[in-house]
């Protein structure tokens, strides 16, 4: 049986258009290269 | 190859799936290939612009221009990113309807933590109608639906969201949780049998379904049979309870149509009879002018006749004979009193002169045996006097008529000289002529 309200708590708010660019901006870029890059630097 | 060339090709490699995925609409497994793929290598603009594509597809747009947005920056030029943003924003109209979305999907879900699971699903419902591609809005809309247990509701928005996705875990959850319920129900009703079910999978979808048993076959006979009652039953209420009422309505109309028809004739039968009577009383009055008429004529004529016998008498220009003609031709009945009175004069004048000359005539007619002349002769003396000669004319006339074999009229004339003349030697002499002519005819006859 569902649980109505663990399964509402799965729900996260929608974007909305003036959040974009702020989200945009937050958004984690690291890959794998600076990962790597970083092991390296961190190593030496 | 070197690290970056590794690392470059496994977000190839991930970007390939993802792209694999995207086609057969298995967003969820191209968002996880694609966030791989840009974890191997973030400059990989294909990925990142495919990624907002997915979330496009998702119905969620505003995901997806932040993805674009992320790969504008990352990789400005030669960038099909810059496209996908600048169609959103020359449209203010676009962004402000995608804009009311999100803001209106956030209210439901404010609606649903706060207990206002009605307005949610108004909302909602209107949300889906507008953006029939919003994947979360549809798996909100289902949990509400599974909250309030209307499973039927639930499932149809279910199948819209696979549609959307075909591995979403939400959607599956939802769906797999309808069919545990649904099996929950239907194997605790007791006068259920246990039936034996078919389950195979459809997709991602698993389809259970009971297979045909012969109850149902039972079933089938038993409507056949109950149809196939219902008609006969139906037919003898036909035949003994309507048929006999329409029949008798029927025939009461038939009767009613032979009475007006036979009121009709009658009615027509006693006009042509009234019609009839109408023509008879014409003619008869017809009849009856004719002889008014014929009178009036015969009255006319006898009036002229008596006037100009009576001229010519006194100025003796025809002879007694030929006067007496005249005289017996004249109809006696169209002359009035004075008319009459003219004529008996006239008669007293004429008829004895008359009577010698034809009498002498007609006897010596009959002494030649010239009968035919006789009794043209002897005819008229009887008519203008019958008791000439103390019946000796008409004894005669009977003569000549006997001897000309006229025996009809010899008979006649025999029996008026009996009657008139009783009594004496003519009448004898007629009876025994009158007899033999009878012993005559009984003679003929019996032989």
């Amino acid at each position: 049986m569902l649980n109505f309200e663990e399964e509402l708590k799965k729900f996260q708010p929608s974007l909305e258009v003036d959040e974009i660019e702020e989200e945009a901006l937050s958004e984690d870029l690291t890959d794998l290269s600076d990962l790597l890059k970083d092991i390296l630097e961190t190593t030496r | 190859m070197d690290i970056r060339g590794e690392l470059r090709y496994r977000s190839l490699y991930w970007y390939n799936d993802g792209l694999r995925k995207a086609k057969i609409r298995d967003l969820t497994g191209a968002e996880n290939s694609l966030k791989k793929s840009i974890q191997f290598d973030k400059y990989n603009k294909d990925a990142r612009n495919l990624l907002g594509l997915v979330y496009y597809g998702r119905g969620d747009v505003t995901r997806a221009l932040v993805v674009w947005t992320v790969s504008l920056k990352l990789v400005p030029a030669d960038n099909i990113a810059s496209d996908y943003i600048d169609e959103f924003k020359s449209s203010r109209g676009d962004l402000e309807a995608v804009d009311q979305t999100a803001k209106k999907y956030n209210q439901c879900l404010q609606y649903c933590r706060q207990g206002g699971e009605d307005l949610a699903v108004i909302q909602l419902k209107k949300i889906v109608t507008e953006h029939p591609d919003f994947l979360k809005a549809y798996q909100l809309l289902a949990l509400l639906y599974l909250h309030t247990e209307q499973y039927a509701k639930a499932r149809q928005v279910l199948r819209k969201a696979q549609k959307l996705d075909t591995t979403d875990p939400i959607t599956l959850n939802y769906i797999y949780e309808l069919n545990r319920m649904h099996r929950k129900r239907t194997s605790g009703q007791k006068d259920v049998k246990e039936q034996q079910t078919v389950s195979y999978k459809l997709g991602n979808e698993t389809i259970i379904q009971p297979v045909e048993t012969k109850e149902r076959e039972k079933g089938m006979a038993f409507t056949i049979a109950n149809i196939v009652i219902g008609l006969v039953v139906g037919a003898a209420v036909m035949w003994f309870l309507i048929m006999p009422a329409v029949n008798e309505s029927q025939a009461r109309q038939m009767n009613e149509s032979i009475v007006e028809a036979s009121d009709q004739i009658a009615s027509q039968e006693s006009e042509i009879s009234a019609l009839e009577k109408e023509l008879e009383s014409y003619r008869t009055q017809s009849d009856e002018a004719q002889t008014a008429k014929e009178t009036a004529e015969s009255t006319k004529s006898s009036y002229e006749s008596l006037m100009d016998i009576q001229t010519k008498y006194r100025n003796g220009s025809e002879s007694n004979e030929n006067l007496a003609d005249e005289l017996l031709a004249i109809n006696q009945d169209s002359l009035g009193d004075l008319g009459k009175e003219q004529f008996t004069e006239l008669t007293e004048s004429i008829y004895p002169s008359a009577c010698r000359r034809q009498y002498n005539r007609g006897v010596a007619n009959s002494d030649v045996e010239n009968y035919e002349a006789a009794i043209e002769n002897l005819s008229k003396v009887v008519r203008m006097d019958e008791t000439y000669d103390d019946g000796n004319a008409m004894y005669l006339l009977a003569q000549a008529y006997e001897e000309t074999g006229d025996t009809e009229n010899a008979k006649n004339y025999y029996q008026k000289v009996t009657e008139q003349f009783s009594g004496t030697s003519l009448a004898e002499e007629a009876q025994s002529a009158l007899e033999s002519l009878n012993a005559a005819g009984s003679g003929n006859t019996g032989e």
